[in-house]
């Protein structure tokens, strides 16, 4: 529950004192429930004098030194690893219990990468509680690009002086030389504080704030019509939430009320970068691109259950949001020879939201329970739809076009059946209707029926089985074309979250436990999805996945772990190259296998464990596109990963145990979007010339633990 | 009706006695205890041979039966797994007499630091805060959770079979159970679970009841782990590895090329899914899919002023968030993923193929970022001239 409620975030500062001002009044009254215990029990004999309550200080530290045999950003792409060299390694955690309530947890982890965190917890359990974070979260993107942008990292890019434009990336006789490496990278840092009140018995409110700092930069790209170049786009993010909630629990009835406020600054407005080509038009040498705009979100929250009879149970939520954008929008275009004016200064942009569900769920007899519930989910785009001058690339003055602000309403109503046919067997069955209308779409209303039926064996823990079937259809309204959209789409295309469909899964899982040592878990899961009214767009798609794993207690001081399974994503899609019927056909078939072993043994009666783990992933991607023309299938895009993971825990004294760790992991890559793509292999797009990542890493551990 | 002969049986075989410790009407606090202690005691083989029936006891059963009979008509029955029915009463409805005598000491007479099972660490939880009222250890401790002691309505099948879990067993017999949670428990998972909903019934668990884990007969203790001090599945590290127990799919999806970091221990399942119910179908903490993902991609969230329309409905439509062989956890690469929806004259529909690799004419719509190298606002623009996503 708490876990839940430590999602954290920051606020403006107007809002703090307010809510402190609500809270105060309520917090002064500190009292919590009086204990729930049956008319006629008497337990003032119930001394607990065995009982060990925790009171005083306890806790853990570690310390110690690691090493990184290589430097990859995809190995450490989100543990902090990526550079070569050794690290610190630091964690710990402390609890202090007063023996009255009052209680403090510090955890600390990773101190010596960026991927540490601290978190405080602490107050007074039954009033009070309050809890401060720092969490951080990074992400190495890419270490292998390059780019002759000077300034790359910022808002404005620059060439350097030397730079000669060409009309194609061949020509760019200052490329070679001006390369330079830039990482692409983004970090996140995020603080957090969060206060929890139980200001009376039953009540229970909560304020949390969450601040995120990301700061880094990705990978993007900028054309004058078709000369393309690759940039670096600056990314430098703060993203406030607050979240402030009042709980009330009964017995009978529970609700909460919440609201949720987010709001995302970016510190750059726009990304300004330099030609690298001979401008088409004069005034082109310079392009403007947007970046994410500042936005907010406010959202209130309710839910609630009620439990109408101890068979029967209601409980809804509803949720009422506006999302809005108004940042000041760029001009059409910086090239200096063209002027085109703005209907608005601002986008005005805004998106009311509406999402509720209710649900009646019932055990009517001892063998039937049944389930009703419904979801509605409205998106309501209140964006001024006009029509505004636009530039085409900083190059062209192009046709007026409007803008459409899409809104979507969904509408789903379920309907479930469980029956106990004898001790072992559960059946169980349901149907769901689901409408949604769009507007500014192809099409207008989808209406999807879906029926589903499973049955499960359930004994004890010896076998847990359980084999579900659904089948699924969707219709479509209509399509029509959308006038808007010019040129305009080929009128045999359905796109397939709006064509009529037809859906079949099937899912088995088994847990076997066929003895006290063994555990099985075994799972199969297949899914088909035809479009067969699509002429042109996806018109199949299929998934098949097996999956098991078992573990194995092979004696008192050894256990044994091991899992395994097979994905395989498949899906068919028709195009046509002449604006009429399916001239050509397109295949994807993924596959991805895997499988992991882990052992552990004890020796030396407990004092030392000696662990191994090896993991390997195999992931393939075929592509096949079919023209008539020989050469249809592309080279297979390939990643495989492999890794093994040793480990010893020593315990050198009671409280103090030495920990070895050492950690192999192997990554090979194929990607024909990147293999042999350097900066100037496209002659029409400057690209970042990323290599597909492959790295052998090894990685050392050693640190101590000493509990007290 | 089948359940209160087997009262009626009960009482004449074993004293009425035993008989009353219904749920409804219990019975006069001291001469009961006096008597339940005593035939807690004895195994029930002596029992059923040493007592005598008197016709007042009797008469007083039939009438405290044939109230519970009419009470429990009021209240649902939940199915045992053995085909018997047990009220799914609460602990505040049965009687005093069903509990232990002195509570966690008797219980810890053998549930101690040598016990088989550890238990001792509950202490070190919020679960045993004396302190703070609203916790087992202020209350009915270990019986909070784990239910009376000593056999009674609550428990009639237990009690039919084989008397009290704290009573004197015979040597080699097995002792009969308390209610008691996990993959070996006897209980069903209704039961096991109504024991936690007792308390933990706001908040996240308001929707439990009819959410797709609790259809589908998950016990809260498949889950969490009470009798430690660090539930794993309450920590990013370590939750993971707790739901890929159920859902194996999953833990190859975070090994694939482009993954959430969730094998990493930054983020745990439970920064998305909400695991105790929803409204959506898969689970999720903000009420709709696109709100989940802006918590931590809130610079997609716009709105724009040119939209992209999948992006404004629903980011699955192009992307799968656990993991994927393409870059930025895609279904599909660029151009086909593209080509799904585009089929405008000109180059949307060209079929891009091999021709189009380095080895032959390099395409600027296949390779690099393929489409994204010009339409590089896929997720929407907010710049007057952001038409066609190229600014």
């Amino acid at each position: 529950m708490m876990k839940r409620d430590m999602k954290v975030t920051v606020t403006s500062g107007q809002l703090l004192p307010v809510m402190l001002c609500l809270l105060f009044p309520l917090c002064a009254a500190g009292e919590t429930t009086i204990v729930d215990v049956p008319a006629g029990v008497d337990i003032s004999d119930w001394v607990c004098q065995y009982c060990v309550f925790e009171r005083g200080f306890s806790g853990d530290v570690e310390a110690g030194i690691g090493s990184v045999s290589d430097d990859s950003f995809k190995f450490g792409e989100y543990n902090g690893l990526y550079d070569d060299g050794p690290f610190l390694i630091g964690n710990a955690t402390a609890r202090y219990r007063d023996g009255n309530a009052g209680h403090l947890d510090l955890r600390v982890r990773e101190l010596g990468l960026d991927t540490r965190s601290v978190e405080i917890e602490g107050g007074r359990q039954g009033k009070y509680q309050l809890f401060l974070q720092y969490d951080g979260k990074p992400h190495y993107i890419s270490d292998s690009a390059m780019t002759s942008y000077l300034g790359s990292g910022s808002d404005t890019l620059q060439l350097p002086p030397e730079w000669v434009t060409a009309g194609s990336t061949g020509g760019m006789t200052a490329l070679a030389a001006s390369l330079r490496d830039i990482d692409l990278k983004a970090e996140r840092k995020r603080t957090g504080v969060g206060i929890a009140f139980i200001p009376a018995s039953k009540w229970r409110t909560a304020v949390n704030f969450r601040h995120e700092v990301r700061n880094g930069q990705k990978k993007t790209a900028g054309s004058f019509f078709f000369n393309s170049a690759q940039l670096v786009e600056p990314v430098d993010y703060v993203t406030d939430e607050v979240e402030a909630s009042v709980t009330y629990t009964t017995r009978k009835w529970q609700a909460k009320l919440a609201y949720f406020g987010s709001f995302f600054r970016n510190q750059n407005e726009s990304l300004t970068w330099q030609n690298a080509y001979n401008p088409i038009v004069g005034g082109a040498d310079t392009g403007q691109r947007a970046l994410p705009p500042d936005n907010q979100f406010h959202q209130i929250l309710l839910s609630s259950g009620y439990q109408w009879s101890e068979r029967t149970r209601v409980s809804g939520d509803i949720a009422i949001g506006r999302m809005e954008q108004d940042e000041a929008l760029l001009a059409a275009t910086i090239n200096p020879t063209l002027g085109v004016a703005l209907p608005r200064t601002s986008a005005n942009a805004q998106v009311d939201t509406l999402t509720g569900n209710l649900k009646v769920d019932s055990t009517v007899s001892n063998k039937l329970r049944l389930n009703v519930s419904y979801r509605y989910n409205d998106r309501d785009n209140r964006t001024p739809s006009e029509v505004l001058d636009w530039v085409t690339t900083d190059a062209f003055v192009a046709l007026p076009r409007r803008n459409l602000p899409y809104s979507f309403t969904d509408n789903t109503m379920s309907l479930g059946a469980a029956y106990r046919l004898d001790k072992a067997t559960r059946l169980r069955g349901g149907y769901e209707y689901a409408k949604k209308e769009r507007t500014n779409q192809e099409v207008d209303e989808t209406q999807e029926s879906t029926f589903w039926a499973k049955v499960g064996v359930h004994v004890r823990e010896d076998i847990d089985m359980s084999l579900k079937a659904a089948h699924a259809e969707r219709d479509a309204s209509g399509y029509h074309l959308v006038t808007e959209t010019d040129p305009s789409q080929n009128p045999l295309l359905r796109k397939y979250n709006l064509a009529d469909r037809s859906r079949d899964t099937v899912s088995f899982h088994a847990g076997l436990s066929p003895n006290e040592r063994m555990s099985i878990g075994l799972g199969f899961d297949f899914s088909n999805d035809d479009y067969s009214d699509s002429a042109l767009g996806l018109s199949e798609s299929q998934e098949v996945g097996f999956n098991g794993d078992a573990s194995v207690i092979l004696s008192d001081v050894t256990s044994l772990h091991a899992f395994g399974g097979r994905q395989r994503i498949k899906s068919e899609q028709a195009g046509s190259q002449t604006f009429s019927t399916p001239d050509w056909l397109a295949k994807n078939d993924d596959t991805i296998d895997s499988f992991g072993i882990g052992v552990q043994h004890q020796l030396m009666q407990h004092k030392l464990v000696v662990g191994a783990d090896y993991v390997l992933s195999r992931s393939t991607g075929r592509i096949r596109v079919e023209t008539g023309a020989p050469g249809a299938d592309f080279p297979v895009l390939k990643a495989d990963l492999d890794t093994l993971k040793l480990y010893a825990d020593y315990r050198l004294k009671d409280k103090l145990t030495l920990h070895v760790a050492y950690w192999y992991e192997s990554y090979d890559s194929k990607d024909w979007m990147l293999d042999g793509v350097d900066p100037d292999t496209v002659s029409g797009v400057l690209g970042l010339g990323e290599d597909t990542p492959r790295y052998d890493v090894h990685a050392v551990m050693i640190s101590t633990r000493y509990r007290f | 009706m089948a359940s209160s002969l087997r009262h009626l049986v009960f009482a004449y075989r074993h004293g009425c006695r035993s008989a009353c410790g219904t749920t409804i009407l219990p019975a006069p606090d001291s001469m009961y205890r006096q008597r339940c202690g005593l035939l807690s005691k004895l195994p029930i083989r002596k029992r059923a041979r040493g007592l005598s029936l008197s016709m007042p006891l009797l008469l007083w059963c039939l009438l405290t039966v044939a109230v519970a009979n009419a009470g429990q008509a009021l209240q649902p029955a939940e199915q045992v797994g053995k085909g018997s029915e047990v009220s799914n009463t609460t602990p505040a409805s049965v009687s005093a007499v069903e509990y232990s005598k002195k509570g966690a000491d008797t219980c810890m007479k053998c549930h101690n630091e040598d016990a088989e099972y550890p238990v001792l660490d509950i202490f070190k939880t919020k679960h045993a805060v004396k302190a703070d009222s609203r916790t087992p250890f202020a209350g009915l401790q270990c019986e909070a959770c784990h239910g009376p002691g000593v056999s009674g309505a609550l428990f009639m099948e237990q009690a039919l079979r084989a008397g009290s879990h704290v009573g004197k067993v015979r040597r080699g017999e097995k002792r009969p159970p308390i209610i008691n949670f996990g993959p070996k428990s006897d209980e069903p998972a209704a039961v096991q679970n109504g024991m936690c909903l007792q308390c933990h019934k706001g908040g996240s668990h308001i929707p439990w009841q009819g959410s797709v884990h609790e259809t589908a007969e998950v016990t809260c203790a498949s889950c969490h782990t009470i009798h430690t001090a660090h539930d794993p599945v309450l920590d990013n590290m370590t939750q993971p590895n707790v739901c890929f127990k159920c859902h194996l799919k999953e833990r190859a999806d975070f090994s694939k090329p482009s993954h959430h970091p969730v094998s990493s221990g930054q983020l745990g399942c439970s920064d998305c899914h909400a695991s105790h119910g929803a409204g959506t179908s898969t689970l999720l903490i903000r009420p709709t899919l696109n709100e989940t993902c802006y918590t931590c991609h809130a610079e997609k969230r716009g709105p724009f002023l040119w939209e992209h329309a999948p992006v404004a409905e629903e980011c699955t439509l192009c992307h799968v968030p656990h993991g994927s062989i393409h870059p930025a956890l895609l279904t599909k690469r660029p151009p086909l993923l593209c080509q799904q929806c585009h089929s405008q004259l000109g180059h949307p529909s060209v079929a891009l193929t091999t021709q189009g690799l380095p080895s032959a004419t390099p395409s600027a719509l296949l390779l690099a970022g393929s489409c994204t190298n010009c339409h590089s606002q896929v997720h929407g623009s907010n710049h007057p001239s952001g038409v066609k996503l190229m600014r």
